[in-house]
């Protein structure tokens, strides 16, 4: 069998951004980690820690709690809050309440979650 | 890219109350506690008549439009940051804390976990050169970046107390 022929790469000048290979300076993402001056930066780092410290913090409260979850496509369930990970790919519960009777523990994906509440006291 | 996108940790800073609009025609309204930067999920509390609070976690992929109501003023100001608010711990005198600190290093060095002392006045205590625990010393007070170290510590320090 003969050997195929390597395709060579074709090698475009410009980035997806148009403007260079890399981060355009004009995107937010770049504005908000690299543009602004160091105090801008340093104070919205802080903003942005202290927003995640309470987030978490509210993911704690949530623990045990009968929650009420909203999926996609309208579907309502409710189920007692076990745990959410790090990188928000699932929510694990207890007790989930389901049209065919309860499970005992299930992963919600994060993606078919819209939202969920619970009460505090 | 909307306005939501666009908006800045810093605008949080203030408690307001707004009015999400989610995909699938949901819509929620409540005071914002909290956006996570992470994620985009903001967190709304709303005040029920018998005195509790309903927590409602919006997923940020979810999130179409938010609107600024109003903003909080102190009385609601005060409200809200008590909810989540970290526990209040004993306070303990110069003292005691010293005590703690060098009981805590004591049993830490008897189980063989390489402990030393740094920051202003020697305060913290640094484990295995990964871990922090700070004054009071306890459990909670230990900060890494590796959980699994952390959770072992953790395990350790509830053990001995």
């Amino acid at each position: 069998m003969p050997v195929p022929v390597p395709v060579g790469v074709l090698r475009l000048p410009r980035g997806p951004d148009g403007c260079s290979r890399g981060f355009s300076p004009t995107s937010p993402r770049f504005q908000a980690l690299l543009g602004g001056r160091e105090e801008e930066v340093g104070a919205a780092q802080e903003a942005r820690a202290a927003l995640r410290q309470r987030y978490l913090r509210g993911l704690a409260a949530a623990r045990g709690r009968p929650t009420h979850f909203s999926l996609r496509a309208g579907v309502r369930v409710d189920a007692v809050f076990g745990a959410a990970d790090v990188e928000a790919v699932a929510f694990q519960v207890d007790a989930l309440r389901t049209p065919l009777g309860v499970e005992a523990a299930a992963l919600l994906r994060c993606t078919d979650v819209l939202a969920f509440s619970f009460l505090l006291d | 890219m909307n306005d939501w996108q666009k908006k800045s940790p810093l605008e949080w800073k203030t408690y307001k109350m707004v009015k999400v609009a989610a995909v699938e025609k949901h819509e929620y309204e409540g005071w914002v506690l909290t956006v996570d930067p992470v994620s985009a999920s903001i967190v709304l509390a709303t005040f029920l008549e018998n005195e509790k609070v309903s927590i409602s976690v919006v997923l940020g992929h979810a999130v179409q439009e938010v609107e600024i109501l109003r903003e909080g003023d102190d009385e609601m100001k005060q409200r809200l940051s008590c909810i989540f608010a970290p526990e209040e711990s004993k306070a303990y005198s110069p003292e005691e804390h010293e005590k703690r600190k060098n009981d805590l290093k004591t049993w830490l060095e008897t189980n063989h976990i390489p402990v030393t002392e740094q920051g202003e006045s020697g305060r913290t205590l640094c484990v295995a050169g990964v871990l922090t625990i700070d004054p009071p010393y306890s459990p909670e007070e230990c900060s890494s970046s590796n959980e699994i170290i952390l959770s072992r510590v953790q395990g350790l320090i509830q053990g001995y107390l």
